[in-house]
């Protein structure tokens, strides 16, 4: 099984994970909600697959292009 | 020698050509699941409209002639949709689609021919680079150079490629003065190849890595769509011609308005929600405002946080420039400033009315953006739409602030300025003006924070913004697609026809 690291877009805060590992998810689906720019930024995927590992927790800081969760394509 | 000779060898000649590299050949580029050359023109153009141009040329090396059948590139005229367009079709069979001095006379004729009769030139690329001994030496490379415009973009027709494979040297060249790129999956985009570059840095490459669909479409934004099929890539050749005039001097086309267009616009709220802090996909709210199933989206995979695209407003082309609060909040980055300035150059170059929609942050600061030249970009960004002379209607749908508002063709940047009941304008985001200006948080004083928060959001409504006419309207969101279509009745530019000055008719193809 391949594997493919979900990466953050922007720098910011994670307000909510909203997905858990094990769940599948599709190309497009929302896994977790940052906040940035005083905004809920939402993290999507682009590939389908199932969720492996976050790899940060809420309200940790993330920076642009930070891996923070990895998938199971 | 009889006319029945001189026929018979005529025929033979003719076969010869049009059978390109060999059987062989041709059947390998059938099993790696590609069109040839001729097939992809064929796919491309009306049914028996094509002529050919060049059939016989060949190599100037006497002794390559027989195996140089039309050189490597096979052009000519036919008609897509009923419109003429001039074709280089690049024949990887016959010496690997090589540039030669042959082939470079027939493309200048094919680019000379479209620019002087107003026809798009469609280049379906694929090639290995420079020949190899043909431009070797003083001689050979000495000899090349003849056309002293050969590269010179002053876009009086459309140029539109598909990368369908390998296209290093000149075919990576005329990939990169293209106003639309797609590219088949598997293809490289580089300017030389992945032997070449190995062999003169001494590293390996990967060819993907190197110039594949992934790194063109997402990271550089040269190509626009990759695709999975040479049909699919021609198809969106047509595609994107469909929305533009055939030549500089000429109105886009007008289509036929699809039954229902206009209903999705009047639920808008279904699409933007009224609290600030969410975000939705500003491509919901294009489609909403288009006629049904109009919209063709540029660069969609590259700088997310800008949208740019060619739809249909009551059958005519208009060119939409979005801030995507989806993507990085609809902050808009270095590579969204290059994907909106390279938008704004194609619509003005081809007289296309562009529409702004904004709700953005603003442009998005940091050290990053710093590195990657934001300031610059902004600024080639802001140049490019202030020298826009087609019609332009800019709309604050709910946020726009700092210089990001002026580059969105805030105040007198836009023929006409509209902003919806719902709009916020000023130098910053309120709540991060509070922080900046009076130095504190929510986090620390939630009370101070909040009365700082009411000062600092005064006068910043769209009502403030039009007591001071910078702007001209408030509408009702759900009437924006109307309004904006009366608007560009009013600002048709009837006094020239509707022809833009193109003053950004040379304005570089990449940045």
């Amino acid at each position: 099984m391949a594997e493919e690291r979900v990466r953050s877009e922007m720098t910011g805060k994670v307000w909510k994970i909203v997905t858990k590992v094990g769940d599948k998810v599709s190309d497009g689906d929302e896994i977790m909600i940052l906040e940035s720019m005083k905004m809920e930024i939402p993290v999507m995927v682009d590939t389908d697959g199932t969720i492996k590992e976050f790899l940060v927790g809420e309200g940790d800081e993330v920076t642009e292009d930070q891996e923070i969760a990895i998938l199971e394509t | 020698m009889s006319f029945d000779a001189i026929l018979d060898d005529y025929e033979k000649r003719r076969d010869h050509a049009l059978g390109m590299g060999g059987p062989e050949r041709v059947a390998k580029i059938k099993a790696r699941g590609s069109l040839n050359a001729r097939e992809r023109i064929d796919y491309l153009f009306d049914s028996g409209t094509f002529i050919e141009s060049g059939l016989f040329a060949t190599s100037f090396i006497p002794e390559a002639q027989p195996s140089t059948p039309t050189d490597g590139k096979v052009c000519g005229y036919g008609r897509i949709d009923g419109r003429e367009a001039a074709v280089v079709s690049h024949d990887l069979s016959v010496k690997g689609a090589s540039s030669s001095l042959t082939n470079v006379k027939k493309m200048r004729h094919m680019r000379e021919t479209a620019i002087k009769n107003g026809m798009p030139l469609v280049l379906l690329n694929e090639s290995s680079g420079a020949r190899i001994p043909d431009t070797m030496g003083a001689v050979g490379t000495g000899a090349l150079g003849q056309d002293n415009e050969q590269f010179v973009r002053r876009r009086e027709v459309p140029y539109a490629a598909a990368v369908l494979g390998p296209a290093y040297g000149t075919a990576c060249w005329f990939t990169q003065l293209s106003d639309f790129v797609a590219m088949r999956k598997g293809g490289v985009l580089a300017v030389s190849s992945p032997k070449v570059t190995e062999i003169a840095i001494k590293e390996k490459v990967d060819p993907e890595e190197l110039g594949g669909w992934k790194m063109q479409s997402e990271v550089t934004g040269k190509v626009d769509y990759a695709t999975d099929t040479d049909e699919e890539a021609i198809d969106l050749i047509k595609k994107f011609l469909s929305y533009l005039p055939s030549h500089h001097n000429q109105r886009a086309p007008v289509a036929a308005v699809p039954s229902g267009s206009g209903d999705a616009a009047r639920k808008i709220f279904d699409i933007v929600p009224a609290e600030r802090q969410k975000v939705y996909d500003m491509r919901k709210v294009v489609a909403a405002l288009s006629d049904t199933d109009s919209v063709f989206e540029m660069k969609p995979r590259f700088a997310r946080g800008a949208t740019t695209a060619f739809a249909r407003m009551n059958g005519s082309t208009v060119g939409f420039v979005c801030s995507n609060p989806l993507f990085k909040a609809g902050a808009l980055d270095p590579d969204a400033c290059d994907k909106v300035t390279s938008f704004l150059v194609l619509c003005d170059s081809f007289n296309i009315p562009l529409v702004f929609l904004t709700d953005t942050p603003g442009f998005l600061i940091g050290l990053a953006g710093e590195v990657k030249k934001a300031p610059g970009k902004i600024m080639n960004f802001m140049t490019a739409m202030q020298l826009c002379s087609v019609p332009k209607i800019s709309i604050v749908m709910r946020k726009s602030y700092g210089q990001a508002y002026l580059n969105m063709a805030g105040t007198r940047n836009a023929d006409e300025m509209l902003a919806w009941p719902s709009a916020d304008i000023g130098f910053m985001d309120p709540n991060v003006a509070v922080n900046v200006v009076h130095g504190v948080t929510y986090e620390q004083d939630p009370e101070k924070f909040t009365q700082l928060l009411d000062e600092v959001s005064q006068e910043s409504s769209a009502y403030d913004l039009a007591s001071i006419f910078s702007s001209q309207f408030v509408i009702d969101p759900r009437e924006t697609r109307d309004v904006i279509i009366r608007l560009l009745e009013v600002h048709s530019r009837e006094r020239t026809g509707g022809i833009s000055k193109h003053q950004l008719c040379n304005w570089p193809t990449t940045y």
